[in-house]
């Protein structure tokens, strides 16, 4: 037996001197100590004093007896087991049982063997050294139990800080996520980028619980940041995917689906690695646009394997897009059978349409019936509208006459193939740009406006491309797929930009000059063009009406592969 | 899950039978284990024929297994896809991480 024992306290009831010297010499000899009572009150009262930690008790004593004393002791608080041995007399059957009932543990026939003696301490020794084991254990558990209690609402907070985030309160987007348990491996996050595009993701670590949460906890920073600063969905992603590849395990990924939603431009890109369909309902509550996983999931593939390629629409008509994670379709009935995709499809069809989320939660918990679900549960509801505004949801910049900048300065880029095809031009200027503390709260607008005519003269100039072929059927996507194929062959060609900031007329003003070395185009007829042409406002001009709005002056020059604009602060 | 090896030439066979989750962590990784120490296998093919579910684990298994194998130049072949394994397998797009038949 692997049980250390040690030294008992030992209390001896008994008002025979001669039983208690027979007990006291056995007990000695073993290395026990012994408090000896001679009647019941006695006893109680080294009981309470002494903490024994086995007791033999004589039945018959003067005053109270063994079986009242062995009462009250039970009667006592107590987190142990203390031992109750009764003293019997041979012909006693009554009274022995009446000790047990009492709370006693066992008993010895008087006049008790020496060796039967020894034995029964010996057994009791054992078995109490087992009791102080397990409550040692106990202990260890409760303090184990408390700690990761304690750790465990620490993480939960933290981490709901780390994903808490002003995008998640913005009015067009609702959500949901609720964790399988303590912690979510699921992870909803919005964000509007500059130009008030709309950032959606909705990521899903491998796993759940703790493991899962902090999987997927690098996401977050990685999105807002990029997303502030107006990167492509493509390199946000591969962003992500690189961070994830170098901080995961093999074994680890997370499934993730990207939205950029650009209500301006009634464009919708999407990239989606390893999560369930995206999908887009119409206001009749249909499915009609549908986007599959194409990709693996991010962390899985090195950098330089891994794909940012999105896909692009430019939708007609206004509806809500919904992302999900598989929690959702696989959530089981207690038959066993899955929601499912088409399940799913249904509770979207049938729910009102600003209820559709909370169509999800309550479809979803109907078909769980009350169990717990076993995988984390995530969704998205994106409203898309359709509103023909050319102005910026953000404030316009307040004219800041009264307060020039008597600063000037002066900056000249000038980008050749290799970084018109690589880099993410605009981004990285606003990412400068973010520095100036006069531009700051500019960023949205100039955003704009740089997006703008960087990408006109890119599109147009450059890559040569004609903006009206997005006005015919299918047209978009294939003025998209144009774009690329140029890009990934240009050899030649270049974009040279310069910025003033300076004093003008009691204002400061930044002025801007971008210069293509395409072919230009027909400036004067597009300029003088009425805004009732809708052919030419839509195939063009709606991005650089904007411009014209936010600047003080818009100008092209010599072919049209010039373009000025002057923006007051 | 239950787990039977068969070797032909140059390819062993891993047959999959049952749930294919968390809890087959320690199996599968001693049968994959096991033949991807022997050096005349070239190939290794699991098949999920018997499997009726797979969750995300089983997945980072396969990533485990597949990068086992390249490191010891071997092939890892991924067959007899259905229902709702394929379509997992479809979802995280694993055919562009592994060889399906």
């Amino acid at each position: 037996m692997g049980t250390v024992t040690k030294p008992l306290t030992i209390l001896v009831v008994d008002d025979t001197p001669a039983d208690v010297t027979q007990l006291e010499a056995v007990a000695r000899r073993l290395g026990h100590e012994l408090i000896v009572a001679s009647d019941g009150i006695e006893a109680i009262r080294k009981y309470r004093s002494t903490s024994p930690d086995l007791v033999f008790m004589d039945i018959t004593l003067p005053g109270m007896d063994g079986i009242e004393a062995a009462r009250q002791m039970r009667a006592l608080p107590c987190e142990r087991w203390v031992p109750i041995v009764f003293f019997a007399a041979p012909d006693s059957m009554a009274g022995i049982l009446r000790g047990l009932e009492a709370g006693g543990d066992d008993y010895l026939v008087k006049p008790a063997d020496l060796q039967v003696i020894r034995a029964k301490i010996n057994a009791y020794a054992r078995a109490l050294a087992l009791q102080d084991e397990s409550r040692r254990y106990a202990r260890e558990l409760a303090a184990w139990r408390d700690d990761a209690e304690e750790q465990s609402q620490l993480g939960q907070y933290i981490i709901g800080r780390l994903l808490d985030s002003a995008g998640l309160r913005d009015p067009m987007v609702q959500w949901l996520n609720t964790p399988a348990q303590s912690f979510s491996g699921d992870l909803v996050c919005a964000s509007r980028g500059p130009g008030d595009i709309l950032y959606v993701m909705l990521a899903d670590a491998a796993g759940h619980g703790l493991s899962a949460a902090l999987t997927a906890l690098p996401l977050t920073q990685v999105f807002h940041g990029m997303v502030a600063k107006g990167f492509p969905i493509h390199t946000i992603a591969e962003e992500l995917n690189g961070k994830l590849k170098a901080f995961l395990p093999i074994d680890r990924f997370v499934a993730a689906s990207l939205v950029a939603l650009d209500t301006r431009n009634q464009t919708i890109e999407i990239w989606n690695g390893g999560n369930p369909d995206v999908l887009f309902i119409n206001d009749q509550g249909e499915v009609a646009m549908r986007w599959p996983s194409r990709h693996p999931p991010l962390g899985i593939l090195p950098p330089a394997l891994f794909s940012g390629a999105t896909e692009v629409v430019n939708y007609q008509n206004s509806g809500e897009m919904v992302l999900f994670s598989d929690g959702i379709i696989e959530a089981e009935n207690p038959d066993g059978q899955r929601l499912n995709m088409s399940g799913l499809e249904a509770l979207l069809a049938q729910a009102p349409k600003d209820g559709r989320l909370r169509a999800i939660e309550t479809g979803v918990a109907r078909q769980l019936a009350g169990r717990l679900e076993h995988d984390d549960l995530s969704a998205i509801v994106v409203k898309v509208p359709i509103e023909r505004r050319h102005t910026l949801r953000t404030n316009q910049a307040a004219a800041t006459a009264s307060d020039p900048h008597t600063s000037e300065w002066r900056m000249d880029l000038s980008w050749g193939p290799e970084e018109l095809r690589t880099m993410d031009v605009v981004p990285a200027l606003l990412g400068f740009m973010g520095q100036i503390k006069g531009l700051q709260s500019h960023q949205g607008q100039l955003f704009l406006i740089l997006a703008e005519l960087f990408n006109n003269a890119l599109d147009h100039g450059v890559l040569g491309l004609d903006s009206r072929t997005k006005n015919q059927e299918g047209g978009f996507e294939r003025y998209l797929e144009e774009r690329e194929g140029h890009l990934n062959d240009l050899r030649d060609g270049r974009i040279d930009m310069a910025f003033h900031l300076h004093p003008h007329d009691g204002r400061t003003v930044l002025d801007i000059q971008i210069r293509d070395s395409g072919r230009g185009f027909d400036w004067a007829a597009f300029l003088n063009a009425s805004d009732e042409d809708q052919g030419l406002y839509l195939a063009h001009g709606r991005g650089i009406r904007l411009v014209r709005n936010l600047c003080d002056e818009l100008a092209y020059g010599d072919n049209g592969n010039v373009v000025f604009a002057r923006y007051a602060l | 899950m239950l787990i039977t090896e068969k070797i032909d030439d140059n390819t062993a066979r891993l047959s999959l039978d049952g749930r294919f989750d968390f809890h087959s962590h320690r199996d599968f990784r001693s049968a994959y284990d096991a033949v991807l120490a022997r050096p005349e296998i070239h190939q290794i093919a699991i098949d999920f024929g018997r499997v009726d579910y797979l969750d995300s684990s089983a997945l980072g298994m396969l990533l485990l297994l597949r990068e086992k194998a390249e490191a010891g130049n071997k092939k890892v072949k991924l067959t007899n896809l259905t229902g709702s394994v394929k379509q997992v397998l479809e979802i995280a797009n694993f055919g562009k991480l592994f060889t399906i038949e």
